[in-house]
């Protein structure tokens, strides 16, 4: 049962110090306040979320310096018909409701004779301000990165929306973190059920704790056992904003600096931002190669195996001999060959991540070029094993989604034991599985391999953007996840304008 | 929402009916017609076509009249009885078409890909596969045929163009020294192979625009004769008859035989047998799927999945029966070309004339009680 606020403050002091016994990083202030300073005011705040320096330049200092201008009788009504004055200030009737405002990382403010406690806010909890992204890396846009501040990131995506159908629907979630969530979007353009399916899935779960978007991601996904995400992860407000603007859904959740996007499909995957900034020879050409990697991720390996095990009248007599001649003396079967090889990469990739920046890069330095020089020496694999294994990770690499490009890790493993053990009939029942896996899959109604498949849902449209990025003037539809009667996105002039500018 | 209506585009209809007349026809046919005709085989394959093409009128007149389903369509028109024995020799067909298809594709594996294989393991993974394939219903199927039509499409018709080079034209006559017989029988053996195109009547409900699937059969049709087409001959210049008639899958060792620009890869039948293992599974597929979904109709069954289990179960032992026992595959054959495909004339043909009779009494009754009136 809540507590509600009274005009006495005592009691209400009681009842929140209550709340906050035993929390010392808490500061609680009992001011007097009137012209005489005969009345008394109470502030808490997070001590770190509220200036110290300045304080009296704060939006609280200016309140108290105010409230000791006029008559004591006059405070509660000043208050009440002015709190307003201050940005983002509001309001509240309960103890709870009045505790949880000032765990978001503003002050507190109760009165004496006021029944109401007002949230002023400050500078709120400390992070880490806009910093350059260190993944989703492009050659041409913005370098800006979002940061673990949810309301910075939902302005660096109003920054580049500045449109007032834009809509920030804030929920929270976590029964203990009270997590801060805000589902980003334009109302003329998602298709509502979209957006009632996520609202519907963020209230189906009761979490005591969501720390990252990741647990949000994990929670809200239908197809739990997939390997591939059923959300799009970005940490480019650019990235965001152009989701929304073909009628996606960002959500972004507070300590988190990553967003995630719904729908999504496996050709946005593959899409970056450059690919809209370059020309679009470049960026058909590079995504005509990332699509290439993110197949060859998954089954380079196991089809070396395949082909050097069971078909090798595939391969020209020369090759196949210098093949034969390069695993002469490695005592072990080229299954396992592959297996320690990809084992010892992928051990390396992940002492890489785990260790800081620039011992990252020379475990990435030993690791490849010693351990791997030392093992071919050793006859522990052979050269070309390791030049397998180096390709598949350039194209894992090539992948511009990190969890996307995990999927294809995982599954290889599958593929080299498949093709190991069946050859090109594994790879083929490997391969179809894996089909029929992603023609099953959807996220939020959308096909994963859309426009692949259903491509007739847009007229065929959304097909202009997949392996190939046609000109940008070809590009005129907004995709399929835009409601229907809103997906022109791009329009010339009438002819008549376009005349008049030739002459 | 978009997907899980389960309705599917024309688009997709056309591919996997594409997919399903060229994989096995493909595969087959050129040794039959090598046997039988020669030269004159392309007639048998246009006269099967020309065949395939009135029993495609007969379905779309028939899908004309479809309101729900073509099962509640048979019962309307001929009754629960005769829809009931309708629909038993609907599901004979798929079944003993999945286990025939179980049987190429597992001696297609055996033969090219995995030579130390056994029979029992390759077969269940096919038909795991199939169930797997089959278990979410129309659209993901529809999706898989949808997405990997190009990817098959496009190697292929590169090999074929690659092919040209080793075509032999003497070996393209004499033409019309077969009997009429002969074509005849040739002619069937394509419309045998069109059969699948049966499958139509039960995706009315499936389908988005089920006025037009009869046209995207005849599409379809006309696709996979014109390869049909083109394979042969690429295949008789190649070999000649009398080479082509002892050779157990001539297109993939035509395959094996071409000479790629740059000569890296010295044979290819292996990657290409891609090909024909995507577009058999994808008959297999349709066969398991289109058996499940009439065995449902009869159970009334529609929320388990025993169904599809026993349908894939029925094909295992079909399957491994025909490869172990020659005069199955003799007993398939008369049955196909005996029972199955004057059936599949005979059943729409009287639906249709009985639908025309009723709606003649209908009109008839109109007209009386409007007189009464």
């Amino acid at each position: 049962m809540p507590i509600q606020i009274t005009p006495d403050l005592q009691e209400n002091i009681t009842n929140f110090e209550e709340l906050f016994s035993d929390s010392e990083d808490i500061k609680k202030r009992k001011i007097k306040v009137g012209k005489n300073l005969e009345s008394e005011c109470y502030i808490a705040y997070i001590e770190v979320a509220i200036s110290n320096v300045d304080w009296k330049d704060s939006a609280v200092g200016k309140l108290l310096e105010k409230l000791r201008t006029l008559p004591e009788s006059q405070l509660a009504g000043y208050v009440r018909d002015n709190y307003y004055d201050i940005s983002d200030a509001k309001p509240f009737e309960t103890i709870e409701d009045a505790a949880q405002a000032m765990l978001t990382g503003d002050a507190i403010f109760f009165l004496d004779g006021y029944n109401k406690a007002i949230k002023i806010p400050d500078k709120g909890y400390p992070g880490r301000g806009v910093y350059e992204t260190e993944s989703e890396k492009v050659i041409r846009g913005s370098n800006e990165g979002f940061s673990e501040s949810i309301k910075l990131n939902t302005a660096l995506i109003r920054k580049r929306l500045r449109s007032p159908h834009v809509k920030v629907r804030e929920t929270f979630v976590g029964r203990r973190t009270n997590t801060n969530v805000d589902l980003v979007y334009i109302k003329d353009l998602i298709h509502p059920e979209i957006l009632e399916q996520i609202e519907k899935r963020l209230q189906e779960f009761e979490i005591d704790g969501a720390l990252d978007s990741g647990i949000i991601e994990q929670l809200t996904e239908r197809r739990k056992y997939s390997p591939f995400p059923q959300f799009q992860t970005t940490q480019r407000p650019d990235r965001a904003a152009m989701a929304i603007l073909e009628g996606r859904i960002v959500l972004l959740s507070d300590n988190s600096p990553v967003a995630l996007i719904l729908p999504t499909t496996y050709n946005t995957f593959i899409q970056t931002s450059d690919d809209y900034y370059s020309r679009w020879e470049i960026a058909s050409f590079t995504r005509v190669l990332r699509y290439v990697a993110s197949f060859l991720a998954m089954v380079l390996p196991g089809l070396y195996l395949a082909v050097t095990n069971f078909h090798t009248q595939i391969l020209p007599t020369d090759l196949l001999l210098s093949l034969a001649a390069a695993r002469q003396g490695v005592p072990f079967p080229a299954m396992v060959e592959v297996l320690i090889m990809e084992v010892a990469f992928e051990l390396l990739r992940e002492a890489g991540v785990r260790l800081p920046g620039a011992n990252g890069n020379t475990i990435g330095i030993v690791g490849g070029l010693i351990i791997g020089q030392a093992a071919v020496d050793a006859n522990i694999v052979s050269p070309i094993v390791v030049i397998v294994v180096a390709l598949t990770a350039l194209c894992s690499f090539a992948v511009p989604n990190e969890e996307f490009a995990t999927a294809f890790r995982i599954l290889k493993f599958i593929f080299i034991f498949l093709c190991g053990s069946l050859g090109f009939f594994g790879f083929l029942v490997g391969l179809l599985t894996v089909l029929i896996h992603l023609s099953h899959l959807e996220s939020f109604g959308i096909p994963y391999l859309a426009p692949f498949v259903g491509a007739d849902l847009n007229g065929y449209q959304d097909e202009r953007d997949t392996f190939l990025r046609l000109p940008l003037d070809f590009l005129k539809k907004r995709p399929v996840y835009t409601r229907q009667g809103a997906r022109t996105r791009l329009k010339f002039g009438g002819e008549e304008t376009r005349n008049r500018e030739g002459k | 929402m978009f997907a899980d209506n389960f309705k599917i585009s024309l688009r997709q209809i056309r591919r996997l009916f594409i997919l399903d007349i060229f994989g096995m026809s493909s595969l087959v046919l050129p040794g039959i017609f090598s046997a039988l005709t020669g030269a004159d085989g392309i007639f048998c394959l246009l006269l099967g076509a020309a065949a395939g093409a009135v029993l495609l009128w007969l379905m779309g007149a028939n899908i004309k009249h479809i309101e729900d389903d073509y099962y509640s369509y048979m019962k309307d028109t001929a009754g629960q009885i005769i829809a009931d024995v309708f629909m038993v020799f609907y599901f004979l067909y798929f079944v003993t078409l999945s286990g025939y298809v179980v049987y190429e594709l597992t001696a297609l594996t055996l033969s090219w890909l995995l030579p130390e294989g056994s029979f029992a393991g390759v077969s269940i993974v096919l038909l795991l596969l199939a169930v797997y394939g089959s278990i979410r219903g129309i659209e993901g199927r529809a999706r898989v045929y949808e997405i990997i039509f190009w990817f098959l499409g496009v190697p292929l018709l590169l090999m074929l163009i690659f092919a040209i080079p080793e075509v032999n034209t003497a070996y393209w006559t004499p033409i019309v020294g077969s009997g009429g017989p002969q074509l005849l029988r040739g002619g069937t053996s394509v419309l045998i192979f069109l059969l699948p195109f049966s499958a139509m009547l039960f995706l009315v409900p499936f389908s988005r625009k089920p006025e037009k699937m009869a046209s995207c059969g005849r599409q379809a049709l006309f696709v996979a004769t014109g390869l049909n087409g083109i394979i042969y001959l690429i295949l008789l210049g190649a070999f000649g008859q009398n080479a082509m008639g002892v050779l157990e899958r001539p297109i993939l060792t035509l395959m094996g035989m071409i000479n790629l620009p740059g000569g890296f890869f010295t044979r290819q039948d292996v990657l290409m047998t891609a090909v024909w293992f995507f577009a058999l599974f994808a008959l297999l597929n349709t066969g398991v799927f289109q058996g499940t979904l009439i065995f449902k109709e009869l159970c009334h069954e529609s929320k388990h999945h025993y169904c599809l289990y026993a349908v894939a179960v029925a094909a295992f032992f079909i399957g491994k029966g025909l490869s172990e026992h020659r005069f199955l595959a003799d007993i398939y054959e008369i049955y196909q070309r005996f029972i199955a495909l004057p059936g599949m004339f005979l059943i729409l043909l009287l639906l249709l004339l009985l639908y025309q009779v009723k709606a003649g009494n209908r009109r008839g009754k109109g007209a009386a009680s409007n007189e009464e009136e």
